[in-house]
């Protein structure tokens, strides 16, 4: 079962090159969320320039084809507004 | 055939708090422990609505395939990318998130839901998050012929899973928690 662990290894690191950017952008983006996000202000967005390097190298490193689409994609995938009721219409 | 699964659990922290919370839950990397099958996060897209307070994003998350080893010998790997949304409403205080397995689809199909809400009964104190998760072994795949099965072993792994993510939720809310007393004292 183990055999084919190191073609595993390749595909998972197929964005590691953007490792510190990423955690540059997620740092950022989570002070700002939790600090000024969530208290209102939300007029400005922040960590702009963190946001761009990260999203560059990505683009450079995300081969994998079934995940570069949704970089260029603008709409969001199967989020439902109008979901409001959380007990919406049971499924079985 | 489609197997949902829903469960409910109450944070007794405000949602401002377990919604960073959430977003720190793959993140952080002192949790890559615990949360072992979650391989990579990336952020792809994220859009601020100014005016109406909402925050968009899509994630990419790859993940062990859960389930056991035989289905990952039957199609020949065992992880799996999927694609997370998430709206955040700042003014109306909700959270949702939608995430869906867009490999391997030819044999299964995968949808988790999640919402945080502030608790009707404790708005500004807790957090009531519903999650609701769909499994369906699509019919003509090499699965299919097992698919009951299958099915039962992935929820049984979805379910140990999600009980290993609020554990991680409750320790960055905790951590948190003292955090914000820290910088206010």
């Amino acid at each position: 079962m183990g055999d084919n662990k190191t073609s595993r290894s390749h595909t998972r690191s197929s964005t590691s090159p953007c490792a510190h950017l990423r955690s540059a952008y997620h740092n950022c983006f989570n002070r700002w969320y939790s600090e000024k996000f969530v208290k209102g202000e939300w007029k400005k967005e922040e960590c702009v320039s963190e946001w761009q390097k990260y999203r560059a190298c990505l683009a450079e490193h995300l081969d994998d084809k079934h995940l570069s689409r949704f970089l260029e994609a603008d709409t969001l995938v199967n989020v439902d507004p109008n979901n409001q009721s959380p007990y919406g219409p049971p499924h079985s | 055939m489609v197997r949902a699964y829903t469960q409910e659990y109450v944070y007794k922290h405000p949602w401002e708090r377990v919604t960073s919370a959430s977003w720190r839950k793959f993140v952080d990397p002192e949790n890559k422990r615990i949360l072992s099958h979650i391989l990579d996060v990336d952020t792809l897209n994220r859009k601020l609505d100014p005016e109406s307070g909402k925050l968009y994003t899509t994630r990419a998350i790859t993940v062990h395939t859960p389930g056991p080893w035989f289905i990952s010998k039957i199609i020949g790997q065992d992880i799996c990318h999927c694609v997370e949304s998430t709206v955040v409403d700042g003014q109306s205080r909700s959270m949702q998130l939608s995430s869906q397995n867009i490999s391997l689809q030819k044999f299964v199909e995968v949808v988790e839901k999640i919402r945080y809400d502030p608790h009707p009964d404790n708005p500004n104190e807790w957090t009531i998050c519903r999650q609701e998760t769909s499994i369906r072994i699509k019919p003509l795949s090499a699965l299919a012929s097992m698919a009951e099965k299958v099915e039962q072993r992935c929820a049984e792994r979805f379910v140990q899973n999600s009980a290993k993510g609020r554990e991680v939720m409750e320790r960055i809310c905790k951590y948190l928690e003292a955090e914000s007393r820290g910088i206010s004292l």
